[in-house]
């Protein structure tokens, strides 16, 4: 399933995010979020605005459609 | 000795400088706060200290991280000082092995070791030190606790540290041996780094290796590498390759030297952040709490500052220094130039002072308390609609101080498309000079509504620049927007830092006002004392009449088409408030009354809403289009940003102006 799928709230193990915008992938490595680490969908904004996430102890903002190419596993 | 601190963003680096070097620089909460390499003499021992912007990792993603990898490459130091966030070791170890691999000196500050404390993390510093081979010294940044002890371990060193070696791999390693033995016998620094950084992707240390090695043996190498390693390791990069290298090898340090408790539940942080970063609240919470600001500003505390100090110097003040001068028996033109020209044009600033210090402090401290990272993320979706990113938004908040840190600020920005177009827009934020203008007319024209007919102006800049930005993109083609942004933790700003954050922007206002507006207005003043027919002549007859008399009439069908007005426009590029210091020199006003006084028998409400406008929209300030010119790097977009900010001024003045008539205001 896809991160955006998760209820908020909810956590998931990450399985895929090549997918995702190369630029934004070096972020989130820099930031420690890659396949086999759990993250937390928070929430996301209205009218389409960007989600927040939680994963290795850090609040990380991204773009809703950046989400959607993340591959979770519901934990 | 030199001293070169490294961190990632929102450690508490920019605080550990302040401590460390007992002189003031710029602190904030977000990414991006340091945008350029900035040195302080420390205090303990002899020698200095340079602060670099915040890198999650030696391999850059925007301009600013660039800065820090082309300091390691092209600048000498002692000691690098790598200060890492307890909390968030692991993540910030990346940063430390790069560094330890480069082989100079590490000396490794272990801030918010509290925080860690309070979320069940206990790091046995001397196990970690002796894994990494580097002494590790816990400190809390935020209090100094710790900070002289740390500030005492750096000492030049007689050799440079025996540089960490991780085991890559066979693949890896046999490609480093390769470059390794291509590069030339001369090379000044560490080899494998180099290699290292470079089979990584670093675009700065690649441009580097160009120059030493052939680009077509380089490209080979990396991408035989790069086969080998995704068919044989399962892996989709180098880089994701060597970061799960470096993150084995942490798991082992932290195993040893890290335990973690039980964390609490719900922290300060989330609570806060489920009301302003609500799906509904967000942009209502914001809009609020800055006209909340302005309110602050203009109506309840600013205003009646003030107007003391405008009635202290046009009173009291003034008839001082007429006694005064008249005791030394100073000749007419010298009680002119003192009373006329500097005291009515830079005390005619001066007045503003307190305003845009409450402003600043405001801005401060939403930087300081790390609600500027959830600004960027609450206004992602519209600036993602005007094909910018949230992150666009915080060079345009700073800008509301003033556009030049604004412009700096947008160096953070990844996409260079991006980043060029919030150049060209920041200057349409209005900034504090601009504010002396808005006091002067609001206070005269719109007394009971002050803090709404500014706000009117700032929300006009920042329409204009949304609109505009919707337009530029149809000509500046964009790589296709990104947005991430780290959401750092809320930290309650120390009223110390706030203060001195605030008196650091503050200041350059103050030193304008001797340098700049001095200057200003004391050739303003002799433009209009002299004319074509000599010395102290009626202010009509004056240099300054007779040649802003020729630009008039192209303003009149925007409301004011008067060579007084014309003259505060031309001058007003040197600095926005000059604007203000040349009409009350050209307004030549009587003693004992204030230019706000006497300012309404000049303009009509409607009149002083259009100059406004085009005050707010004209042109940026000579400072500004200097650093456009220096961040934009290209003389025509320089040129670019004065004239579309000309025409855009212009017309929409127009339209308040004819528009504001045909409705029948006046």
């Amino acid at each position: 399933m896809i991160l955006t799928e998760l209820k908020p709230g909810d956590k998931g193990k990450i399985t895929d995010v090549s997918k995702v915008t190369a630029l934004v992938q070096s972020r989130l490595l820099d930031f420690g979020v890659l396949e086999g680490k759990e993250v937390c969908y928070k929430y996301a904004l209205p009218f389409g605005g960007p989600c927040m996430l939680e994963a290795c102890g850090q609040c990380i903002g991204i773009r809703r459609k950046e989400a959607m190419c993340i591959q979770v596993e519901q934990s | 000795m030199e001293v070169a601190l490294f961190g990632n963003p929102n450690t508490g680096k920019t605080s550990l400088f302040n401590i460390l070097t007992g002189s003031y620089e710029y602190v904030g909460n977000w990414s991006g706060v340091t945008v350029e390499k900035k040195v302080g003499i420390l205090k303990e021992s002899a020698g200095r200290l340079i602060d670099l912007p915040g890198i999650y990792s030696l391999n850059p993603l925007s301009k600013d991280e660039g800065i820090a990898t082309q300091f390691l490459l092209n600048e000498s130091f002692s000691v690098a000082l790598n200060i890492v966030d307890a909390s968030q070791l692991e993540r910030n170890l990346h940063l430390t092995i790069q560094l330890l691999e480069f082989g100079k000196p590490v000396v490794i500050g272990l801030n918010m070791i509290d925080v860690a404390k309070s979320r069940g993390i206990h790091i046995d510093e001397k196990a970690l030190g002796k894994k990494l081979g580097a002494s590790v010294i816990p400190i809390v940044a935020r209090t100094g606790k710790k900070c002289q002890f740390l500030s005492k371990q750096l000492t030049p060193r007689e050799e440079d540290a025996e540089p960490l070696h991780i085991d890559y791999g066979e693949k890896v390693e046999e490609s480093i041996d390769q470059l390794v033995s291509l590069m030339p016998e001369d090379v000044r620094l560490n080899k494998r780094w180099l290699s290292l950084q470079f089979l990584e992707g670093n675009k700065v240390v690649r441009e580097n290796l160009t120059s030493l090695i052939d680009k077509e043996q380089l490209n080979k190498i990396c991408t035989e590498l790069e086969s080998q390693i995704i068919i044989e390791k399962d892996t989709k990069s180098i880089k994701q390759y060597l970061y799960a290298k470096r993150q084995q090898f942490i798991s082992e340090v932290v195993a040893e030297s890290v335990e973690k408790g039980q964390t609490s539940g719900r922290t300060f942080t989330q609570t806060i952040d489920a009301v302003v970063t609500n799906k509904f609240l967000g942009i209502p919470i914001f809009l609020l709490l800055m006209f909340l600001v302005f309110t602050l500003t203009f109506n309840w505390l600013g205003t009646p500052l003030s107007d003391g100090l405008d009635a202290f110097i046009s009173g009291p003040l003034t008839d001082w220094l007429k006694a005064g001068l008249t005791n030394v028996h100073a000749t007419p033109f010298i009680q002119s130039v003192i009373l006329d020209g500097i005291v009515a044009g830079v005390g005619g600033v001066l007045v503003f002072v307190p305003q845009i210090f409450i402003l600043f402090f405001f801005i401060s401290l939403i930087e300081d308390s790390g609600y500027m990272a959830r600004v960027a993320m609450v206004m992602d979706r519209v600036m993602e609609s005007v094909g910018l990113n949230g992150k666009a938004f915080i060079p345009l908040i700073i800008g509301f101080g003033c556009n030049v840190p604004g412009i700096m600020a947008a160096r953070t920005i990844e996409q260079p498309k991006e980043r060029l177009l919030t150049t060209l827009l920041t200057p349409l934020m209005s900034c504090s000079a601009r504010l002396s203008v808005y006091s002067l007319f609001v206070a005269a024209f719109f007394e009971k509504h002050q803090a709404l007919i500014v706000l009117s102006l700032y929300v006009l800049g920042i329409i204009v620049a949304l609109v505009l930005a919707k337009i530029f993109t149809f000509f500046i083609k964009s790589e296709g927007s990104v947005f991430v942004i780290e959401l750092p933790p809320y930290r309650i700003p120390q009223a110390r830092t706030l203060l001195r954050s605030t008196w650091d922007k503050g200041k350059g206002f103050v030193r304008k006002a001797g340098t700049f507006i001095f200057g200003g207005t004391v050739a303003i003043w002799f433009l209009s004392y002299a004319g074509p027919h000599g010395f102290d002549v009626p202010i009509d007859e004056s240099f300054m009449a007779v040649i802003c008399g020729y630009i008039a009439p192209l303003l009149a069908p925007i409301g004011f088409g008067t060579w007084q007005a014309a003259g505060a426009l031309v001058t007003g590029f040197l600095a926005k408030e000059v604007v203000v210091s040349t009409m009350n020199v050209l307004y030549f006003v009587p003693d004992g009354q204030t230019l706000t006084g006497i300012i309404s028998h000049f303009y009509t409400p409607l009149q002083a809403y259009s100059f406004m406008v085009f005050i707010l929209l004209y042109v940026p300030c000579l400072s500004t289009v200097a650093v456009i010119q220096k961040e934009a790097g290209s003389k025509k977009w320089t040129a670019f940003s004065i004239g579309y900010a000309l025409v855009v001024a212009y017309l929409l003045s127009l339209v308040v102006y004819q528009g504001g008539q045909w409705l029948g205001l006046h």
